[in-house]
């Protein structure tokens, strides 16, 4: 601590003491503290905030502003919690909530049968302008046609609600943790195991208080990134689920491409890691910092089979036989780990710390896989597949292992790239998601290996673009291989081929747009242009194709952009062919400093609004989003 | 004195304030400070308690009088603005007063700070404000420059690149809007529309 910081923590105690105590004018009167004449406290060193915290809005983590110390790979890393349906998945169980005064034959609307009314809070003037769907109903209902399907499979319902968390047993809060939001009140939230043709409905219950933990709202709107999800269910930013009420939504869990191809779409287009987290308008940074994502998977014949008879999931004797594990044993999906990247600010008390007045980013001094602080995770002697979230709000990663072995990628963005990609190293920014395969077979029990981050980055800016070395950058994820008395049993393997790119020659571009991600007069512009509601920024027909040419307007800053609903493929990035990782089906651009990168999207099946915006969220916030319409 | 207070002096907790009672020295806070305790964000620094004079000549502090248990919206503007910004601000603005209604100046505040405390003094201010119809509620607010740079560091109007930064016109786009006691804050485009600058209220004040 330096003596600024000193003065901060003493300043700040004597302020929570003041308060604690209850103390009054006549007390501080008493004490000596006050001044008779002038109403004024003694001038006494360390009594004012005001002179003891820096005027700057942004303050470089670790330097100007210090978490407490925690000593790294003392929590083990928590296993995602896997989401269960209702109750026997029957409608039966569900709860109303307060949003279920609504009319309808059974209680809690009419969620059986071929009635698909999304249900919203009618109740709420609010929502009358911002959400005009009332009158809609869930498009796609009933849409996995191949399996006679009137209805989602799968029910689900989940909770966003306010709890205590411990992100490290080392910090001042001890094993009682701070308060956090999440839903169903873990951090990061359930993981989904979800798989084609099988359409499943999630309500989502806000139970959240109207007090928050210094930031955030408690108005929410989940987006299921990634998913070719109808409009009302994608979790737009205007589509807000008031506390004390809840949300439906419906994923049919088609491929894109089904008015295009039939069925239940084209199978090459299938998604696998996808996550949700909040997106309420203007909060969305500081809702998703409070602790509001989660993952999801979608698994299909090919990958972590899943037959369409409803068969085994996870048997790595069939499909392309990748990492997984069963979802009845002792630790469901083992080998199939989810992995949450989160870096947060804390205060030198221990308290946490989001940078409110900042509108550059916000990023933090300690790094959180699924919300522990420098975990360990113990490994079998086989291989595994982690899938790599880069949750924000504004790093950007450069991935190295200490030992110098490479990352087996298979996906990018959840995708299944055509074939396995082998790098000593990858960046991942914001909102991107890497599968890779690391085999631990090859290490003697007890070995460890660190997974590190060796981009610097001192501000929520952007990456500096210095790598900093596996010996110079920053400590992240533990993993220690373990002995074993058994044979450790691995099916599983790494298949030379994985999945195709969909063909992109039936459906030529019918129109080219240029979208330029800039700043002017201090906020973050489309096409120098805010977000504006009230504005939609392009009409597209639905079933059609367009090459959308990504800016970068200048100055020092990276975006890293992202598009709801479909997927895009790089045409170009700053003129050249992608590099081998980007060149599959993605969601999320890294629009570094002056890129351009063209890009070709389809725009299937659904109708409705869905947004783009720069996914380093701070910057979202603050304007840098448009709204398109597939019409 | 209640059961918590002398549990403050009989336990011997006052480690920070105690040695105070017999050190001396700097800066000062208000009794009323010292009850009222401030919000999170004020006490991370965003909110700074610093004088400033109103259109009307009156003489306030920032956090205290204008800030605390209020929801507002926060524009820095500057009345000789070179490139048509800063009017189009204020008249969105006047628009959002006349839509919020009969919330202006009882639950919700506007607070319009010039960039240029030396030249917009509470009269050239008045007449701004007279300009633009400023109905109770609104109020366009001056003071010495350090405290007006203090405020702008604070609410974080600021440009990393130092250049862009004196360029005053790079601060006049986004106004923040915050409800002090939910501890709620937001950044809106004084560019967007009038409705959608009205809006944010909406949802600020809700529980």
């Amino acid at each position: 601590m330096n003596s600024r910081e000193k003065l901060i923590q003493r300043t700040m105690d004597v302020h929570r003491e003041i308060t604690q105590a209850g103390l009054r004018r006549r007390d501080l009167l008493k004490m000596g503290l006050l001044s008779a004449g002038t109403g004024m406290l003694l001038p006494i060193q360390g009594l004012s905030l005001r002179a003891a915290h820096a005027d700057t809005s942004c303050p470089v983590p670790g330097v100007e502003i210090k978490s407490p110390v925690t000593r790294p790979w003392v929590e083990e890393l928590p296993r995602l919690v896997e989401k269960q349906t209702v109750l026997n998945n029957d409608l039966g169980s569900f709860n109303c909530g307060k949003g279920g005064d609504l009319p309808g034959p059974t209680p809690c609307g009419t969620l059986i049968g071929g009635d698909s009314k999304i249900r919203l809070c009618a109740e709420n003037p609010a929502m009358e302008t911002a959400t005009p769907l009332r009158d809609l109903g869930h498009q796609g209902w009933g849409q996995a046609g191949i399996l006679g399907n009137q209805a989602p499979k799968k029910w689900y319902e989940m909770r966003a609600k306010q709890f205590n968390h411990v992100w490290h047993k080392d910090m001042p809060a001890g094993a009682a943790g701070q308060p956090a939001w999440g839903f169903d009140g873990v951090l990061p939230g359930p993981m989904f195991r979800t798989r084609y043709g099988e359409s499943h409905f999630t309500r989502i219950h806000n139970d959240l208080p109207a007090q928050n933990l210094g930031f955030g709202i408690n108005q929410i709107t989940t987006h299921m990134h990634n998913l070719h999800s109808p409009s009302e269910s994608d979790g737009n930013p205007l589509y807000t689920n008031y506390s004390g009420h809840y949300y439906d939504y419906h994923y049919p869990n088609v491929y894109a491409g089904v008015n295009q191809y039939g069925g239940i779409g084209n199978p090459n287009e299938a998604l696998g890691t996808l996550w949700y987290h909040d997106h309420q308008l203007d909060f969305t940074s500081q809702n998703v910092y409070a602790g509001l994502a989660g993952m999801n998977t979608i698994y299909d014949a090919h990958d972590i089979y899943a037959d369409s008879t409803m068969g085994d999931y996870g048997d790595e004797t069939k499909g392309w036989r990748l990492p997984a594990g069963s979802p009845t044993a002792a630790i469901p999906y083992e080998f199939d780990v989810g992995l949450v990247f989160h870096d947060r600010q804390f205060d030198p008390r221990g308290v946490d710390y989001f940078p409110l007045a900042c509108f550059d980013g916000a990023i933090g001094d300690k790094y959180t896989v699924n919300g522990k602080i420098q975990p360990y995770m113990p490994v079998k002697a086989r291989k595994y597949r982690f899938r790599m979230l880069a949750m924000g709000p504004s790093r950007t990663y450069n991935w190295v292992l200490n030992n110098g072995a490479s990352f087996v990628v298979i996906a990018n963005d959840g995708n299944l790239l055509p074939a396995p990609v082998l790098v000593k190293s990858f960046w991942q920014t914001t909102a991107e998601r890497f599968d890779v395969i690391m085999d631990f077979s090859k290490f003697k029990p007890g070995t460890e290996i660190i997974l590190i981050n060796q981009a610097e980055q001192v501000n929520g800016r952007g990456p500096t673009g210095k790598l900093l070395g596996a010996a110079g950058g920053a400590q992240v994820l533990k993993f220690i291989v373990q002995s074993s008395a058994t044979q450790v049993v691995d099916d599983s393997r790494i298949p030379a081929k994985l999945r195709p790119l969909p063909y992109m020659g039936d459906m030529p571009v019918s129109k080219v747009r240029e979208w330029k991600f800039d700043r002017a007069g201090g906020e973050w512009t489309v096409n120098g242009l805010p977000y504006d509601r009230d504005s939609i920024r392009a009409e597209i027909p639905e079933g059609s194709a367009e090459q959308w040419n990504i800016i970068n307007g200048g100055g020092s800053w990276m975006h890293p952009v992202h598009i709801h609903y479909e997927e895009h493929r790089y045409l170009s990035y700053n003129g050249t062919a992608p590099e081998p990782l980007a060149a599959g089906r993605k969601d999320v651009i890294r629009l570094d400093a002056n890129a351009k990168c063209n890009i070709y999207m389809r725009f299937r099946d659904y109708k409705g609004i869905y947004p783009m915006h720069c996914h380093n969220v701070v910057h979202e916030d603050h304007a840098m989003m448009i709204m398109w319409k597939i019409v | 004195m209640d059961k918590n207070r002398r549990g403050f002096f009989g336990s011997g907790l006052g480690l920070g304030l105690a040695p105070l009672i017999l050190a001396g020295n700097a800066n000062a806070l208000t009794a009323e400070e010292a009850e009222r305790p401030m919000s999170r964000p004020a006490r991370n620094g965003m909110l700074p308690n610093v004088p400033l004079v109103t259109h009307n000549g009156e003489k306030v502090r920032f956090y205290d009088d204008l800030i605390r248990d209020k929801t507002v919206l926060l524009n820095f503007m500057l009345v000789q603005c070179t490139d048509g910004l800063c009017p189009t601000a204020a008249a969105n603005l006047r628009k959002v007063q006349d839509l919020l209604g009969e919330r202006m100046g009882k639950d919700v505040f506007f607070y319009s700070i010039t960039l240029e405390p030396k030249k917009d003094t509470p009269n050239i201010l008045k007449e701004y404000a007279a300009n633009f119809d400023a109905k109770p509620g609104w109020t366009f607010l001056t003071g010495k420059p350090a405290d007006i740079e203090t405020l702008r560091r604070g609410l974080g109007f600021v440009d990393w690149d130092p250049l862009r930064d004196k360029d005053l016109s790079n601060h006049v786009g986004m106004a923040r809007y915050g409800n002090d006691k939910l501890e709620r804050w937001g950044g809106v485009s004084l560019r967007s529309s009038p409705e959608n600058i009205a809006s944010t209220f909406k949802w600020l004040t809700q529980v």
